[in-house]
């Protein structure tokens, strides 16, 4: 078993990380010849399943991969990953690989980074200057230090332990199905989005908590079935719907207040004919939910989903990806998360898995 | 009948404001220790395993400073007054005093203190003198103490590298942050810096191992670089990096010296009429290179020659072995093997009085130990074969000084005079090393004989 390879575009790889890790710790990556997988799947909250081509973040010329299943599955903490490619940061070269230390397998990223140094002003002279040799003690005449102006080298070694997993192990994970989305639509502007949900989110919760305080007060009755109702459903609950005209709402409502934000004229992008025929087109729910009106509460498929987790989600705005979201009514909504550049050509593709709650 | 009197212009202020901060990152109280032409700031780690100074010179960094004395035991250690007070109380007046665009900003700060044998009273008056006349006024209550030094022999140290705080920030940066340890040696040309963590981790949790950072960088980035090749030395990495950020706000050069691991090293560095001295306990493999009489043999001498001395530093390592549980580093233990080999290089006089009763770890479980460092306790380990855990534990003895030692009797025999007697037996003691005979008869068998009592 074997890989290792230069990395590129360590800015998007970081980021890409960094959105992982804001779902959940342990990320199965798994290296294949063309395509890089990661998945977080936590125990609880929405699950992603993202496939990389190797060249967005890996130099392919150098990209090496030997196994006996034709790829390399490994387990890691992918916020460790996250942090120690902080270090590629104005990295001249950067590359990682597959090693072990001390029978534990690691994943090892080799940083160097150059900078120019101006020689004796960037380590402060101003400090060598003011100093008095203590007691009597060698001053410092016996300098080893180049003074000069010259390129520091830097040598960083971040050695991430990981899991090597067997293809046995990795054989029982699934992609989810879903059923065919009622409604898809591409998402606005994703700070946008998420902006204005933590808004809610954040007004929700806060008005809960003065509205369990006031209830007490007031009705001491009716404080039990709200208090209970409220443990029962800690987290508030954000309500996305979208329909095939273009709209997409977001709302939210509590015992206290109901907003809403409705967004229009955003586009329900067509489906690959090569993918569908034709006839089977017809039928697809999708095409039910556009010959309704525009105007119609018919025509909308609707989602529950915890509003602090669909904030985590959105963290991969960081990407500035373009979004295609499935609404699969009252079940599930998915997001086809397409980073930048990869739009037509060969995808890199971060699939969400968000469940609907029960109202 | 002690006197002292001090005043502080603005910029000192805020220099004694960052070096109390530093210190609050040692411990809670700082050790006030007052001399004739210089005033020091120090505070001891919880774990005695790190050790940190700020001498503030009369002339440069005082605006006034005097200082009287007049005690009536003559001992070398009359001229010295000490104290300590908690370092939350000091920071809170100092906290947003400097801010100069205000009115009311800080113009002086004058402290004073008395020390009167006939009064009860321990407080330090602390003024502040602000613009528009306005004057705010604390008493704070420091607390009687005798202060313990780390001991440190800068001749000894043949490793020595100098380097710009920042540029040691910009190693730090790349490590992890739940690194604890700091492993450093150097290797062609190269210095290495590598965090680590020695938290035992469950085999399971592979994925909850650290992260190992090794930052390399060309010897030529230092402005001194004289290390013995390959020798790996490791201190806390949290101490590391609280004396780079003290040295950043101080503008200073950081200067290290130490030995060989399981040795102290320390960090130096002066500005403005300070100087500071970060005195912290090394890990590593002692190699016999290194170390001809390393404690590796003291402890096997300890446990044949030595009787007393055995149970406790068996007791001790268990201690140590959960402080690094704990993540900390472990404290030192008495080391009565280190008299073969001890650390002194300062003067006598520091080792006058270390018998600093508050800064014993937590009381009564340490001072079963302290007792038991006389009438050994019954435990036949001492006599068991050296396991190879046993022969590992070197490495996490710590040498320091015999402080250790002399805070053991402090805390079950000392009377309310500091002292010196008893501890300075000890360190003449200490001090004829070769001629050392172990101790033979219970502490409670010589008791009566005054030099005991």
């Amino acid at each position: 078993m074997r890989f290792r390879t230069q990395l590129k575009n360590t800015r998007t790889f970081s980021k890409l990380t960094a959105s992982l890790s804001s779902l959940g710790k342990v990320c199965w990556m798994r290296l294949e010849y063309d395509v890089v997988r990661f998945t977080v799947i936590p125990d609880q909250g929405t699950q992603v399943w993202a496939q990389i081509p190797v060249d967005t973040i890996f130099e392919e010329s150098s990209y090496q991969l030997e196994s006996n299943s034709d790829a390399v599955n490994i387990e890691i903490n992918i916020s460790l990953l996250n942090r120690a490619l902080r270090s590629t940061m104005g990295a001249s070269s950067s590359q990682l690989r597959l090693t072990k230390k001390d029978r534990m397998p690691l994943l090892a990223l080799t940083v160097l980074t150059t900078e120019w140094t101006e020689g004796n002003m960037a380590l402060a002279t101003d400090g060598l200057v003011e100093r008095r040799p203590a007691g009597g003690s060698a001053t410092p005449s016996d300098v080893v230090g180049d003074r000069r102006a010259r390129e520091r080298e830097t040598w960083i070694t971040q050695e991430i332990p990981i899991k090597i997993l067997h293809e046995d192990v990795v054989e029982s994970l699934h992609e989810p199905h879903c059923p065919d989305p009622d409604v898809y639509i591409i998402l606005p502007n994703l700070m946008q989005l998420k902006s204005i949900s933590d808004r809610f989110t954040k007004l929700a919760s806060t008005e809960s908590k003065g509205q369990q305080q006031s209830i007490t007060v007031a009705e001491p009755a009716a404080s039990t079935a709200g208090a209970t109702a409220l443990s029962t459903n800690a987290a508030p609950k954000l309500e996305l719907s979208a329909n095939m005209h273009g709209k997409l709402r977001l709302a939210i409502a509590t015992d206290g207040l109901r907003i809403s934000s409705v967004w229009s004229g955003l586009v329900n992008p067509p489906l690959d004919p090569a993918h569908i025929s034709e006839d089977r087109t017809s039928q697809l729910p999708s095409e039910r939910m556009r010959e309704t009106g525009d105007d119609d509460e018919a025509g909308w498929a609707r989602v529950r989903i915890d509003g602090k987790d669909w904030g985590r989600v959105l963290s991969v705005g960081r990407l500035s990806p373009k979004v295609v979201a499935c609404f699969i009514n009252n079940t599930a909504l998915v997001l086809y998360v397409y980073l930048p550049g990869t739009w037509n050509g060969e995808e890199s593709c971060l699939t969400y898995y968000i469940n609907s709650f029960t109202a | 009948m002690t006197t002292l009197s001090l005043s502080l212009a603005p910029p000192a202020i805020v220099r004694l404001h960052d070096m109390l901060i530093c210190l609050s990152k040692f411990s809670d109280t700082v050790a006030i220790e007052a001399e004739h032409d210089l005033l020091r700031l120090s505070a001891l780690n919880s774990s005695k395993t790190a050790f940190l100074s700020f001498a503030c010179a009369r002339e440069s960094f005082f605006e006034n400073y005097s200082f009287t004395t007049r005690q009536r035991s003559m001992g070398p250690g009359a001229d010295r007054f000490y104290c300590q007070i908690l370092i939350k109380a000091l920071l809170s007046i100092f906290r947003g005093r400097v801010d100069r665009h205000k009115d009311t900003a800080v113009e002086r700060c004058e402290m004073e203190l008395h020390e009167d044998s006939q009064q009860a009273e321990c407080r330090l008056a602390v003024k502040m003198i602000c613009g528009l006349g306005v004057i705010k006024s604390y008493k704070l209550t420091y607390e009687p103490a005798s202060i313990q030094h780390a001991v440190f022999d800068k001749s000894r140290a043949v490793n020595k590298w100098t380097a710009d705080p920042r540029f040691l920030k910009q190693i730090t940066e790349h490590f992890s942050l739940s690194a604890e340890q700091l492993d450093m040696y150097s290797d062609s040309g190269k210095a290495v810096f590598t965090s680590f963590t020695t938290k035992v981790m469950d085999g399971k949790e592979v994925l909850k191992y650290p992260v190992h950072t090794s930052v390399a960088t060309d010897k030529r980035d230092f402005e001194q670089f004289n290390v013995e090749d390959k020798m790996h030395i490791a201190i806390n990495l949290k101490d590391f990096k609280a004396a780079i950020a003290h040295a950043e706000t101080a503008n200073a050069t950081i200067t290290a010296r130490y030995t060989y691991p399981c040795k102290p090293l320390q960090l130096t560095y002066d500005f403005e009429g300070v100087s500071a001295e970060f005195t912290i306990m090394t890990r590593g493999e002692v190699d016999g290179d290194f170390a001809p009489a390393s404690s590796r043999s003291g402890i096997r001498e300890l446990s044949q020659r030595q009787t007393p001395g055995a149970p406790i530093s068996v007791q001790r390592d268990r201690v140590s072995r959960e402080a690094t549980q704990n993540g900390q580093m472990p404290p030192p233990p008495p080391p009565p093997g280190r008299s073969i080999k001890p650390l002194q290089g300062s003067s006598t006089q520091e080792h006058l009085s270390r018998s600093m009763a508050s800064e014993r770890p937590t009381a009564s479980s340490l001072s079963m130990e302290f007792d038991s460092l006389f009438v050994p306790a019954d435990d036949d380990r001492q006599w068991d074969e050296m396991n190879e855990e046993e022969e590992e534990e070197p490495q996490d003895i710590l040498g320091w000084d015999a402080s250790g030692r002399a805070d053991a009797f402090a805390a079950t025999l000392r009377d309310e005079e500091p002292g010196f007697s008893r501890n300075e037996s000890k360190t003449d003691e200490a001090e004829t090393e070769g001629m050392r005979i172990p101790p033979t008869q219970r502490i409670s068998q010589v008791r009566g004989f005054g030099i005991f009592d």
